[in-house]
């Protein structure tokens, strides 16, 4: 009885909710994670500017919402643009679910500091939109306490280490230097940029094979273990939130710090640099660079008002209004530390220039597990259970297998 | 039992009870201090404020009222709804002799053996294939039938004696009579515990409602708590803590409310004199 | 006393409701699911599923990080149960008969339950940081805190202990509606036969008790077997896979890999295991009343 009413009703609903065409205009269906009160205005300014065109806003929620796409993917039942983390990005390219979008974003590719983020094979599957780096967070006031130079951050290895030292001694529950733990997807981030700077790689340039095994990679792993001894090892949050009650010397952490510290430490005196480089001439100040990407599925139902959608986001001026009200991500598109905004808040434009310098992960299909396999060795040796090469050797070798083992060609 | 003074606790119960509290003062101070801060160390005390900044945010948040709303009906209706079948299944396979009933409980019991994760893509489809996604039918159906209530009462009845039911078999009256009559009152207090199970259940799902609606009109409060106070990279901990204690409320009441069916002591045939 | 076998027409209608539910909700997703794990599926690309017969399985029963991921569930499983059981059963006898004040004690006990499991779980997280409460408490003792969950062996059994806080509550309310099916002229015949209290539980309590006991134990059973959100949230399998569970390793096959056959596979051995131990508690704990 009530059910079966409950049933008519909800057909009702879901056949009066058929028909893309809402009085005349094209409708665009939109899932991304953003707030709704940042990305609000940069929708109101889309439709305006194209006022035949209606957007449907969903906003996912970071805790399942790829499990949600995932299921909708699985339906059929798509939307016509979508926002993907740079991690899940390859394996939806690669299994063939998303548009081809190379020919048609072309142009606006070659403005992006990250084009590559949204290509597999040579192919771009997505739009950069909003991308993201991790550099070096800094306490001024335990750095003074420790009688260091508080003018400028650590710019070497010798001086991080040494600064992390010294602040450990400190005492009283403070910790120099905050090392991840093994956090899937995130330890990868806070050891790699070392890696990275010291002139380690990843793959092979064909990326048929590792080339994880290097004495860069080992100096870098050691380099690692030393920091994480001179501090603490914990959870990214933990870590940040360690910072924050002014008791950790240095992390390598994110531009969501900028949104949380004026909030939660208003008074907290630290300082942004660029992640320190290997001693000497060679090595540089790199970083991880990841990001978020506009995508459209191929089952969407309307694929040419996405992408019309998708220019107008990853535009300059639509991405700068997304990124001053976000604060944890920065456009995609070049030249942006011009603007007013990066020029007044000279800490975030240190974020910037490391994404200059950033390295984006390889967009190969088996990836996730290459970088586990990353994760955990490098956990093994933070918990003493390997030397730092024997966890460079093993990791390149599951690296490698899993390298030879992968069929390249997209479904 | 034990000889209990009729007029206060049990003093054992006192210490234990403030041991397991401590984690929910820890929530509710965290949800009056200023700023967004994750900090449950002894320093955060010290430097213990007072705000209600975090509470007044979020009832003024738009939507919110809405997804309160939301809550409330489908809970409802899920309740209403477990507690009518667990009883009506429930019973028959605890006290109906027939063919395959053996089979069909452990058939009850399997459903709740298959994790949701693996679930979820199929159960997906079907509501799609039926064009119930994001309408209310997404949230109540499913979940309308529910097998731990099922066992739940199942197990209950096992343990009531049937001579009530078989003194008005012999006088006469008919199966559903008897059920309704006899059954459901003695029912009370298993009846009790699915309601409050249902409820809270259904009050906390997350995962689910998620996946089954896209509108902001049908969102429920989990949800929209994760939406406003989880972020990619951070937590919004004054806002959660503050969400979380305001739905904690309405399940703490449902409980007050149910566990009053849950006396001490029936007296099942005593009444008769 | 007249038990007909065949169906009788209340017995079907009664059964209604279950018969439909199964139907729409239940065969399908069991079906589709079980036949996914003879399958390598990703929900991204459906229409290229290749049948691979046992393969999953194989693969399953071969990979060393299903092991770790079973001894740990059956570690949780095995560590929680006697103490929530058991914590269950104290509080629910200590608050059954009426005393000024008993309803709030019964909520408060049962507060743990109330809120989200995620939101639980973070501030656990946070009580268990280094510099945190509970370690704060441990010095305040004299002695020196463990680094809780940073730490491949006292990670798990943080996860536990914070797991049995939680589900007492729950289960002391099943426990407390269970205690009141038992008839008070037992007790009262009892009494007049000069029985002391603690013969009346051992004789009379625990025997009638029996069928809530085993719903305790079997629902228990297949939730802690299910354990997911709190590793997820506190610890993400780690440190050293010394979190990882069963669940929280599939998920990360379905969701991350978009192996959904794989992940399949997994669940139905899951789903085998706790088939078997059900059955083993029912034999143990005899599936009839007492009133025989």
């Amino acid at each position: 009885m009530r059910i079966r009413a409950l049933l008519t009703f909800a057909l009702l609903l879901a056949l009066a909710g058929c028909g893309k065409k809402a009085g005349g205009k094209e409708l665009v269906v939109f899932w991304q994670f953003f707030p709704a009160e940042q990305i609000g205005p940069v929708l109101d300014e889309f439709r305006k500017q194209n006022p035949g065109v209606d957007v449907q806003m969903e906003q996912l929620t970071w805790q399942s919402g790829l499990e949600k796409i995932t299921a909708a993917t699985a339906a059929g039942n798509v939307p016509d643009l979508c926002e993907l983390g740079s991690t899940w990005f390859p394996r939806f390219a690669a299994q063939g679910a998303l548009v081809d979008w190379t020919d048609s974003t072309a142009a606006m590719a070659q403005q992006m500091v990250l084009a590559d983020m949204a290509r597999v094979n040579g192919r771009s599957y997505g739009l950069p939109w909003a991308v993201g780096t991790r550099a070096l967070f800094w306490n001024k006031a335990l750095f003074a306490r420790a009688g260091l130079d508080t003018t400028r951050g650590p710019e070497n290895w010798d001086e991080l280490l040494a600064a992390a030292r010294k602040v450990n001694k400190l005492g009283g529950g403070i910790a120099g230097y905050g090392a991840n733990a093994g956090e899937r997807y995130v330890l990868f981030k806070k050891f790699m940029p070392y890696a990275w700077g010291n002139g380690g790689q990843l793959l092979t340039d064909d990326g048929k094979a590792s080339a994880f095994d290097s004495p860069e990679n080992v100096q870098a792993l050691e380099f690692y273990l030393a920091l994480a001894k001179a501090g603490r090892v914990d959870r990214q949050d933990q870590l940040d939130e360690a910072f924050m009650q002014g008791k950790l010397g240095a992390q390598i952490s994110g531009a969501w710090l900028f949104r949380k510290i004026p909030k939660q430490a208003p008074d907290l005196a630290y300082g942004v640099a660029l992640v320190p480089h290997p001693v000497g001439d060679r090595g540089t100040h790199a970083s991880f660079a990841g990001g978020e990407i506009l995508c459209s599925f191929k089952a969407s139902k309307n694929p040419s008002g996405a992408l019309k959608l998708a220019r107008f986001l990853a535009s300059r001026d639509a991405a700068l209004m997304l990124a001053r009200a976000n604060q944890s991500v920065q456009p995609a598109v070049r030249g942006v530390e011009s603007d007013a905004y990066y020029q007044q808040r000279p800490m975030e434009r240190v974020l910037l220039d490391q994404l200059a310098l950033a390295v984006p992960t390889p967009n190969h299909p088996a990836w996730l597990d290459m970088e586990a396999a990353i994760e955990d060795e490098v956990e093994k040796a933070l918990y003493g259970k390997e030397s730092a090469a024997q966890a460079v050797k093993a990791a390149s070798a599951r690296i490698d297998a899993l390298a030879k083992n992968t069929d390249l060609s997209a479904k | 039992m034990s000889a209990v003074r009729r007029a206060g606790a049990p003093l054992f119960l006192v210490p234990v009870l403030l041991t397991m509290l401590v984690p929910f003062a820890w929530m509710l101070f965290l949800s009056v201090q200023p700023g967004a801060g994750g900090d449950l160390t002894l320093a955060a005390l010290a430097r213990a404020r007072f705000t209600l900044e975090h509470y007044a945010a979020l009832l003024q948040a738009s939507g919110f009222p809405r997804y309160l709303v939301n809550s409330l009906v489908v809970a409802a209706v899920v309740v209403g709804g477990n507690v009518l079948t667990g009883a009506m299944v429930g019973y028959a396979l605890a006290r109906k002799s027939f063919f395959g009933r053996g089979a069909l409980t452990w058939g009850v019991i399997a459903t709740l053996m298959l994790p949701k994760q693996v679930l979820m893509i199929p159960l997906y489809l079907v509501l799609a294939r039926l064009h119930l996604l994001d309408t209310y039918a997404a949230l109540i159906l499913p979940f309308f039938v529910d097998a731990f209530s099922i066992f739940l009462v199942r197990q209950y009845v096992t343990q009531l004696p049937a001579e009530l039911e078989d003194a008005a078999r012999v006088d006469g009256a008919g199966e559903l009579r008897i059920f309704v009559t006899i059954v459901l009152p003695l029912l009370r207090p298993a009846l009790a515990v699915v309601a409050i199970n249902s409820f809270l259940l259904n009050w906390n799902s997350f995962l689910f409602p998620l996946i089954f609606t896209n509108s902001d009109r049908l969102r429920t409060l989990p949800v929209g708590l994760a939406l406003f106070a989880q972020g990619e990279h951070a937590v919004d901990w004054g806002l959660l803590m503050a969400g979380s204690t305001i739905s904690a409320l309405p399940v703490l009441l449902a409980f007050l409310v149910f566990q009053r069916h849950i006396i001490e002591g029936i007296t099942a045939g005593a009444e008769k004199g | 006393m007249s038990r007909r076998r065949r169906f009788e027409a209340s017995t079907l209608f009664l059964l209604s409701p279950w018969i439909v539910s199964l139907l729409l909700f239940g065969l399908y997703p069991f079906g589709f699911s079980f036949a996914l794990s003879f399958y390598d599926y990703s929900p991204l690309n459906p229409q290229s599923a290749k049948f691979l017969g046992l393969a999953n399985y194989a693969e399953a029963l071969r990979d060393p990080l299903f092991w770790t991921a079973l001894k740990n569930t059956l570690i949780f499983v095995f560590g929680t149960i006697p103490f929530t059981t058991l914590l269950a059963l104290g509080l629910a006898l200590a608050l059954q008969k009426r005393f000024r004040g008993r309803d709030f004690f019964r909520a408060g006990f049962f507060l743990p339950t109330v809120v989200s499991i995620v939101v639980i779980s973070l501030v656990w997280k946070g009580l268990y940081a280094p510099e945190g409460f509970l370690s704060s408490l441990v010095r305040a003792l004299g002695g020196t805190p463990p680094r809780w969950l940073l730490e491949p062996h006292t990670a798990l059994a943080s996860i536990m202990a914070m797991d049995v806080w939680a589900a007492s509550g729950y289960y002391m309310v099943i426990f407390l509606a269970g205690l009141q099916a038992i008839p008070e002229e037992l007790y009262e015949s009892a009494s007049l036969e000069g029985a002391t209290p603690w013969q009346k539980f051992v004789h009379i309590t625990l025997p009638m008790l029996r069928p809530t006991f085993l719903f305790v134990l079997v629902v228990n059973s297949v939730r802690s077997l299910q354990v997911f959100t709190e590793v997820f949230v506190m610890t993400g399998g780690g440190p050293l896979h010394s979190t990882l569970t069963s669940v929280f390793y599939l998920y990360e096959q379905a969701f991350y890999k978009f192996r959904l056959g794989y992940a399949s596979s997994i669940a139905y051995l899951l789903f085998a295991l706790t088939l078997g131990l059900a059955f083993l508690q029912v034999r143990w704990l005899k599936l009839e009343s007492p009133r025989t």
